[in-house]
């Protein structure tokens, strides 16, 4: 049930899915890896929009170098870690949703527990490595994983639906050598946006996800476009998996 | 090569193909770039040829050994093509090719 306020705080995207489909945001727990730049976005925008829990795991402290892009954090929170200081945006942003922030470097160890019962896990690394461990997670939890990356003004973005879609191995089977990448905000604000939208539709069971298909954006030329992508059978993370034909959030 | 028939003459048969880089094999290669090549080139070679146009584009998609990075992605007409078996893999007349790097950052 939502409370007046609620209802006023959705009722214009009630106008578009309905207050069933509002209250399945409301049940709905996403976990999100990375406060950064990716990460800032996502967790604005499925905060307003009311997903009832967001988990949110960073390890770092936010750094001048970061202000350009990742608008969790404000000037002042300069030396604070990015877990308090997102935690309460996120909150101020909207009150009436759980969030958690767990400071906490994601590895083999913890990941399974700390994503626990999300429906969702959304992909805001800047590291292959890491993604690799959450797309294992999401297989072994056959949950979603929405996949982005970016670097300078290009930026990539898939959703991966474990036994049904290509995993993150089969699409990318080798880690890129790490790098200080460069980047400019608008950036990750548009992948972020995409895999925002994805987790809504997903979470809402409404639209055509952005399954099988890499999206890629070209800021420089403003262009967007997509290659198809395939399962591969021998990939060592999912090609044990039999196919499942379920894409959407149980009821 | 392909024997048409006149007199003295043997030419060898072009095909066209379309290559597509992107990100940051795009800022130093350019993109869709149309190319003539002749008939039975294979993929490697073709994407060495058009790379060595900048020797830093060439060395974000190729190793010191002329071997492609592991971690480039290969497609011919929207269908991935394996790392090993670039080498032996021919590009027909219309086909269309895109390489590209996975961007990592968040």
């Amino acid at each position: 049930m939502f409370s007046e306020r609620e209802l006023e705080r959705y009722k214009r995207q009630i106008m578009s899915f309905g207050e069933e489909g509002q209250e399945r945001l409301k049940k709905s727990h996403i976990f999100i890896a990375g406060a950064g730049g990716l990460g800032s976005p996502v967790s604005i925008y499925l905060a307003v929009a009311g997903v009832g829990t967001i988990t949110i795991v960073d390890m770092d402290v936010v750094d001048q170098t970061n202000l350009n892009r990742q608008i969790l954090h404000f000037d002042r929170d300069i030396g604070r870690k990015k877990t308090a200081s997102a935690e309460e945006k996120l909150q101020e942003l909207n009150p009436d949703i759980t969030i958690n922030a767990i400071d906490v470097k994601i590895d083999e160890s913890n990941a399974g527990k700390i994503i626990g019962r999300a429906d969702g896990i959304v992909d805001a690394m800047d590291n292959y490595p890491t993604r690799y461990l959450l797309n294992d997670v999401a297989i072994a939890k056959q949950i979603p994983l929405f996949h982005g990356g970016i670097r300078g003004f290009y930026g990539q973005a898939t959703t991966i639906i474990p036994g049904t879609t290509p995993c993150l191995k089969c699409i990318f089977p080798k880690a890129p050598p790490s790098e200080v990448f460069p980047v400019v905000g608008v950036t990750p604000g548009i992948i972020g946006m995409v895999q925002a939208t994805e987790v809504l539709k997903y979470l809402l069971g409404i639209g055509e996800l952005l399954t099988g298909r890499l999206f890629i954006w070209d800021g420089m030329q403003a262009h967007a476009e997509e290659i198809c992508v395939e399962r591969n059978r021998a990939c060592e993370a999912c090609g044990g998996m039999a196919k499942k034909t379920r894409a959407r959030k149980k009821k | 090569m392909r024997w048409y028939g006149k007199e003295n003459t043997c030419e060898e048969e072009e095909v066209m193909v379309k290559i597509r880089f992107f990100a940051r094999f795009r800022e130093l290669l350019g993109t869709d770039i149309m190319t003539d090549v002749v008939a039975g080139t294979m993929f490697t070679p073709l994407i060495t040829t058009i790379a060595k146009k900048n020797p830093e584009g060439y060395a974000a998609i190729f190793d010191e050994n002329g071997a492609f990075h592991e971690f480039v992605i290969l497609m011919k007409n929207g269908k991935r093509i394996e790392i090993a078996d670039a080498a032996k893999t021919m590009v027909v007349d219309g086909d269309e090719i895109a390489v590209f790097p996975p961007v990592a950052g968040g």
